[in-house]
């Protein structure tokens, strides 16, 4: 994490001053982007570098969902179930999804290739169904572009 | 094209987004004359304006901005909400994907009429593109000197914050993204105080959803006047209906108010997918009641219509469910979603949507028990008006509002122990 | 300063206080899980609504305790429709809670359970299972807590950020899985102040590890008394075992006469709500064995003969010093100087210094002297520190702690003490004395603010009570005391 200090101080130049604690979240996007989760000694290091109670950092971590402390599968498929994607055939992905991977949601492939993941509402409900594969959005899947996309990641 | 255009005047290209085609179509001309005029004249323009909110409760935008009276020397804050959440709804994903300086003009503009030092874009951790089209045109106007420093002559400078959140629906409540901004749990908060009065650091502070500020630059070139010939009286100007479901053509629509419903769907859109017939509408967000086919026919998108139906056009995120589409499993996949965001804060939201969940689950999984309806229906009252924030009443509206019209299929559910239909929710061919 | 009606009762409150402040300070209950008026307002648990009369006619129902007061205002705390959203509330808060009261500690003083007798009821109306969530969870060495009875109020996590400030609670995760957490620095179990969340938790989810499953609180009463762990003297209640539930188990007599636990007395001249964990653990300082038997160098002797040794060493000493207790009582205090009067050359010591890894002196409660009465003794004794003149041929000792090591070799020594200790052997004359739980009495804190403490226990047989002592030991014709 103390690589990235100097990243985080051209961050600070923009927040008004006596804004440590509102970085706590883009210090954490930018862990996470660095090394696949956020771990002990990078909660450690931002704490002593913000200044922030732990507990602080420790309650953000579990709550907001796209934060981790633990690694995952190299390509994280995040299938949206919400309203507009099940009307669009969500539900079929996630099973066909399962099926290919021979994962349920939430799991990682043994080879530690895929984690499949449901989520709520992207923002993507004129275009549904939708996944993100890492950061990426990948709209109006069909489970032939769903297989594409798996071999492709293989 | 549904009426007349606001935001979507423009052809979106690969580049349409960039500062240099922004500023080929005008842009960045309404923050010179905007600086030119007091900045208190410039909240009374938007105030003429009747310009009203477009993240969901549709609040005017001038009496919000109306509270926080600047003070001089004192610090005030703006925030944009992008936290684009509320399931049916990606409209503000289109301005932040395409005319971003828009975004960041309108903001300029709206910091200096508030006295506004600092502004924040909050935007949801998992728009990716849009959070990185909004940031480039941050990064562009910094480049160019309409951030960081004085601009256009003026003793104005604002900086411009982007701040991703890391998902949670509850952000996008104002006083939820204010406290995710400071780096903690999105807890909502209790008001009083108001958040013009108390808000981001407990400064005061104005938080507008991306439609509502991307109207104001258009507001101040063309005038208050100009603008309210737009839409209707009551509704004046635009609303970006972003449509989904089983729709033939979904998508996001810049729909002028007054506009008529049934013809926005049967011909803008389409009509329906594969031909079918039409059950009901979402029309702003799964949180606002749903009307089915014959309630939308006398009705145009305005608010003035809208309301006394019953529901409302909320965030203007529309979903169209046609016929044999399964409500029991439509409710257990909102209520699913309202267990999975409720941050757990207060008490009637925190046990209420776990138990609805819990209940809509087993009436899905045959097990239903016919006190279940009225269970619903309590714990939706129970949630009306009694929560921090609004979420607790919103799950309820949407309960409430599937559940009268369609308790038919709940009670075959739990009688039968299968859908009336056959569980479905999608429209096949 | 507005005036408001609660309940058809008018009242003045002050400019900026809301309807609970108002209503509490006029003696009007409004039932309250989350709120606590030392603490920060979170309006979270939603059972203090309150009906506010409308100019239309109409009633609408918010929560008290985030609500100002305003001029006018006309406020129902019992109405039909806030009866029925507290009970609404009530189905609620024990819609996931196991409701096992049989086996939960709390039983008795636990305000969920009080409000449901009261708001509620009823049984619940809920056919689905509850959600489960860890028990038995170790916060700290000191703290047990049961998620699934936890109700989410925060008090306890706002305690720790707002009054210990070792910021070493929090709430993890969201909606109905969120759990109360101790932070991963370790910084509860360093927080001096934990035991407090005991106390503020209004449901039988946080409780002592050293008080579990000890006694049903109403086996047990609170004898008002006063911390002799530091110089701020927090006024404490010691609870102890009611005379009418006294054990009569063969063996089990010593814990009719223990202190089994120790809570704030709120004293807002003092310590406000709040103890610090050492006043907790005073069962373990009380409980350290005693010394019963009073000694002539070393050999046992009877309680008379040896306060008769030690009234004629006395008498016949020419250059006699006196080391005086500073946990001695007020009226322990001022019957020395009654009954010696300048006759003995006396300085107070410190009895208790601060032990390895205490907590010396923060800015909450804790004092750096960690003795209770040091004010009460250098008040009538002067605070010169203890120097024991090379010629000085008889030393009378008070209380423990004094190094007998700084006692001239050729001096007689007359030791009062309490406690089983190897120096009680070296003196000439040793006589056993009573203990605060013993006997009525006041300290003065550094302050100059006097608390009084009251008995629990008898004092055991053949021991002395100093205040009683004393004229005993100057009197010249004797007399036991």
């Amino acid at each position: 994490m103390k690589h990235l200090i100097p990243e985080f101080e051209k961050m600070k130049e923009r927040f008004p001053a006596g804004f440590e604690s509102s970085l706590v979240l883009p210090c954490l996007h930018r862990i996470q982007a660095d090394r696949g989760f956020v771990a002990d000694e990078d909660i450690d290091g931002l704490v002593a570098y913000l200044g922030v109670p732990r507990v602080q950092v420790e309650e953000v971590l579990s709550y907001y969902t796209m934060l981790r402390r633990e690694g995952i599968g190299r390509h994280h498929l995040q299938v949206c179930r919400n309203i507009a994607c099940s009307m669009r055939g969500a539900e079929g992905v996630i099973e066909h999804a399962c099926k290919r991977l021979g994962v349920k949601p939430g799991e990682t492939t043994a080879d530690g290739k895929f984690t499949l993941s449901t989520v709520e509402c992207l923002g993507s409900c004129g275009t549904a169904p939708v996944m993100m594969v890492n950061d990426a959005y990948h709209e109006n899947l069909t489970l032939q572009e769903l297989d594409r996309l798996i071999e492709e990641c293989k | 094209m549904p009426g007349r255009q606001l935001i979507m005047t423009f052809e979106v290209t690969p580049t349409s987004h960039t500062l240099e085609a922004y500023k080929a179509r005008g842009g960045y001309q309404t923050l010179e004359k905007a600086l030119k005029m007091a900045p208190a004249d410039v909240t009374k323009e938007v105030t003429a304006s009747g310009l009203l909110g477009h993240g969901g409760a549709a609040f005017p935008v001038g009496r919000k901005w109306g509270v926080m009276k600047p003070i001089p020397g004192e610090i005030h804050y703006l925030c944009a909400n992008a936290d684009e959440g509320e399931p049916g709804t990606f409209k503000d994903r289109w301005i932040l994907e395409n005319a971003p300086h828009l975004l960041v003009e309108s903001m300029l503009i709206t910091s200096y009429a508030l006295g506004v030092r600092h502004a924040f874009v909050y935007i949801r951790g998992e728009f990716d593109l849009p959070y990185r089209r909004i940031q480039g045109a941050v990064d562009e106007a910094y480049a160019a000197g309409l951030l960081g420093k004085p601009v256009f002559g003026s003793e104005f400078a604002l900086d411009l914050v982007v701040y991703r959140g890391a998902g949670s629906y509850v952000c996008g409540e104002a006083s939820g993204l204010i406290t995710s901004i400071e780096g903690r749990k999105p807890y909502p908060r209790n008001r009083p105080p108001r958040l013009t009065v108390r808000g981001l650091f407990q400064k005061p502070t104005v938080i507008n959803n991306v439609e509502s500020l991307a109207n104001i630059t258009g507001i101040i070139r063309m005038g208050a006047e100009e603008f309210r010939k737009v839409g209707t009286p009551k509704s004046p100007g635009t609303q970006l209906v972003s449509i989904s479901g089983h729709i033939a053509k979904p998508g996001v629509y810049e729909v002028e108010y007054g506009y008529p419903w049934a013809k926005f769907l049967d011909e803008d859109c389409g009509g329906m997918l594969h031909g079918a017939k039409l059950k009901c509408v979402v029309p702003g967000g799964i949180s606002t009641k749903v009307l089915t086919r014959a309630e939308i026919e006398p009705l145009t998108l305005s608010h003035e219509s809208v309301n006394p139906a019953g529901s409302g056009l909320g965030s203007g995120g529309m979903i169209a469910v046609a016929e044999g589409t399964c409500m029991v499993r439509f409710l257990q996949v909102l209520l699913r979603f309202y267990h999975h965001e409720s941050c757990g804060q207060c008490t009637p939201c925190r046990e209420g949507m776990g138990w609805m969940h819990k209940i809509i689950d087993r009436i899905v999984a045959g097990q239903g028990v016919p006190e279940d309806i009225e269970r619903l229906y309590a714990i939706s009252h129970a949630n009306d008006g009694t929560t921090i924030c609004g979420m607790g009443d919103a799950a309820g509206y949407a309960t409430v509002g599937i559940l009268n019209k369609y308790r038919d299929e709940f009670e075959y559910f739990i009688q039968n122990k299968r859908s009336k239909f056959d569980g479905r929710l999608e429209c096949l061919a | 300063m507005p005036r408001l009606t609660i309940d058809g009762r008018e009242i003045e409150a002050k400019a900026g206080q809301t309807v609970m402040e108002a209503a509490t300070e006029h003696g009007i209950f409004i039932p309250y899980f989350c709120w606590h008026p030392k603490l920060s307002v979170p309006g979270n648990c939603r059972i203090c609504v309150v009906g506010v009369a409308e100019k239309d006619g109409g009633e609408w129902v918010e929560i008290a305790c985030n609500m100002p007061v305003s001029e006018g205002m006309v406020v129902f705390t019992n109405s039909e429709k806030v009866r029925a959203r507290r009970k609404a509330t009530m189905q609620f808060i024990t819609l996931n809670h196991p409701v096992d009261c049989g086996i939960c500690d709390k039983a008795g003083e636990c305000t969920l359970q009080d409000y449901h007798y009261e708001y509620n009821g009823e049984r619940s109306v809920s056919v689905d299972a509850k959600v489960h969530a860890t028990k038995h969870y170790a916060l700290s060495n000191r703290i047990v807590l049961d998620n699934e009875r936890c109700i989410q109020c925060t008090r306890c996590v706002r305690f720790t950020r707002e009054i210990s400030k070792s910021n070493g609670l929090g709430l993890v995760n969201r909606a109905d899985h969120s759990l109360v957490r101790a932070a991963e620095d370790g910084s509860f179990a360093n927080d001096a102040y934990s035991d407090n969340v005991i106390d503020i938790c209004p449901v039988g989810a946080l409780l002592s590890r050293s008080f579990l499953h000890k006694a049903r609180v109403w086996y047990l009463e609170p004898t008002a008394s006063v911390c002799p762990g530091c110089s701020r003297g927090c006024t404490v209640n010691l609870w102890h075992r009611r005379p009418e539930w006294r054990l009569k188990a063969p063996g089990m007599q010593a814990a009719n006469a223990s202190v089994d636990r120790v809570t704030p007395l709120e004293n807002p001249a003092v310590n406000g709500p709040w103890i610090c964990n050492k006043g907790r653990d005073l069962p373990k300082l009380l409980g350290r064995a005693r010394a019963e038997v009073a000694m002539l160098k070393g050999k046992p002797a009877d309680l008379p003969g040896a306060i008769a040794q030690a009234r004629s060493l006395v008498a016949a000493a020419r250059r006699p010093v006196a080391i005086v207790s500073s946990w001695g009582s007020n009226e322990e205090l001022a019957a020395f100087k009654a009954a010696f009067g300048t006759r003995l050359e006396a300085f107070v010591k410190a009895d208790h210094l601060p032990e390895p890894g205490e907590v010396v002196e923060d800015s909450l409660l804790i004092r750096a002297d960690k003795n209770p009465n040091t004010a009460g003794a250098t008040a009538l004794f002067g605070d010169r520190a203890p120097a024991i003149p090379k010629d000085a041929d008889l030393v009378l000792v008070w209380g423990e702690g004094l190094d007998f090591g700084l006692i001239p070799p050729a001096a007689k020594i007359v030791y009062l003490n309490a406690w089983l200790q190897p120096e009680n052997g070296h003196a000439d004359v040793f006589i056993p004395t009573s203990i605060q739980t013993e006997r009525d009495g006041h300290y003065t804190n550094f302050a100059g603010v006097t608390s009084a403490f009251s008995k629990c226990f008898a004092k055991p047989a053949g021991v002395a009570d100093a205040e009683t002592l004393f004229p005993a030991l100057a009197a010249a014709g004797g007399g036991a005391p």
